[in-house]
């Protein structure tokens, strides 16, 4: 599958290298800069840019991806992003992480986002499980 | 009017009094409560704090009361988010918000969100005092993109026909005053020594005009 990850280093890096090891064909965009030598050497695709112009994206393979991961470490950017790969470059799936629980319920389809993943929100339905 | 507005930086701020100030209701949204000090001390309006992409903040600021609602962080997705919830979900109807960053322009438009461009606005407006100083607007419209602007005919231009200044996409002809009276000039209407022209211009395009009116550029 063709896969873009959004987002800087930590999850989105991580997702993204786990995803090129299984064998998916990952583009990382990099919205910080000064990671492109990691990333290379991880031998990650790797797009440095601001992912909210949408003539950036579209140069990263919007146009073309099956998934979009939408991981960046704001809310409103990952929104934005997701609305952007749905409505503008018709992404088949989006998924978009959600950073502060508080905004969970505008994960929806009103945004594009086909699936959320919210980390707290996953830690706490656990602990309450396992008690 | 009943207004929300999210962010009281230096704009959020100023908007806000001035809003007060004319008989308005209204309430700002602003993640950094200790804003709120910024406000004047005669400001009649509510401060919530909170995070003005949040529905609950939004609620709680009374946008499903709102009749208009501006987004004015210094953050442009968050402005983008805002916006979109206040005009889709909560059917404010006058939506505005800022745009910082003119890169995201083609972001808001996708999405339907009037803006307020900073950059472009002041860029725009100081070519024009720079440059364009003889042919000063008489309205501007967007964010300073088009405007409309009145120009002498000169004298060696008598007899030349109004349509020979349109340059489709970028000068239009759109009146004529000549001796007091004032009429929408055909592209075969002659030209007079004295008359008035209004031009609507793209502002890239005031080089053009100018050139075309003689006018030295400064």
């Amino acid at each position: 599958m063709r896969i873009i990850v959004i987002g800087g280093k930590g999850l989105a890096e991580q997702v993204a290298d786990a995803l090129h090891q299984a064998g998916d064909e990952v583009t990382v965009f990099d919205t910080e800069p000064g990671r492109e030598s990691a990333l290379a050497k991880a031998g990650l695709r790797a797009v440095r840019g601001d992912a909210l112009v949408p003539s950036t994206l579209e140069a990263a393979g919007a146009l073309r991806a099956d998934v979009l991961v939408a991981c960046t470490q704001s809310d409103e950017d990952n929104l934005v992003i997701s609305l952007l790969a749905k409505k503008r470059f018709n992404v088949p799936r989006v998924i978009a992480r959600v950073n502060d629980p508080a905004n969970d319920e505008l994960f929806t389809d009103l945004w594009g986002v086909d699936a959320l993943v919210s980390p707290a929100t996953a830690l706490v339905s656990m602990i309450r499980q396992q008690s | 009017m009943q207004v929300v507005i999210t962010g009281c930086g230096r704009t959020g701020r100023a908007l806000a009094t001035r809003l007060d100030a004319e008989g308005d209701k209204v309430t700002v949204i602003e993640l950094d409560d200790t804003l709120e000090r910024g406000l004047p001390a005669g400001f009649r309006g509510r401060f919530v704090p909170g995070n003005g992409i949040n529905p609950r903040v939004l609620k709680a600021a009374g946008i499903a009361d709102a009749e208009a609602f501006v987004a004015l962080t210094a953050n442009d997705s968050a402005n983008i988010v805002s916006a979109r919830l206040a005009r889709d979900i909560y059917r404010v109807p006058h939506v505005l918000a800022r745009l910082h960053d003119p890169a995201h322009a083609p972001v808001y438009t996708e999405f339907g969100i009037p803006t307020v461009g900073s950059v472009q606005t002041t860029v725009n407006r100081i070519i024009q005092l720079l440059h364009h100083r003889t042919l000063e607007p008489h309205q501007t419209f967007g964010n300073g993109e088009t405007l409309l602007v009145r120009s002498r005919v000169p004298a060696y231009l008598a007899g030349r026909r109004a349509g020979e200044f349109d340059v489709p996409g970028e000068i239009a002809v759109v009146e004529l005053s000549r001796a007091g009276h004032s009429k929408i000039p055909e592209p075969s209407t002659p030209l007079e020594d004295g008359d008035v022209l209004s031009f609507i211009v793209a502002a890239a395009s005031l080089g053009r005009l100018q050139s075309f009116l003689g006018e030295r550029w400064s």
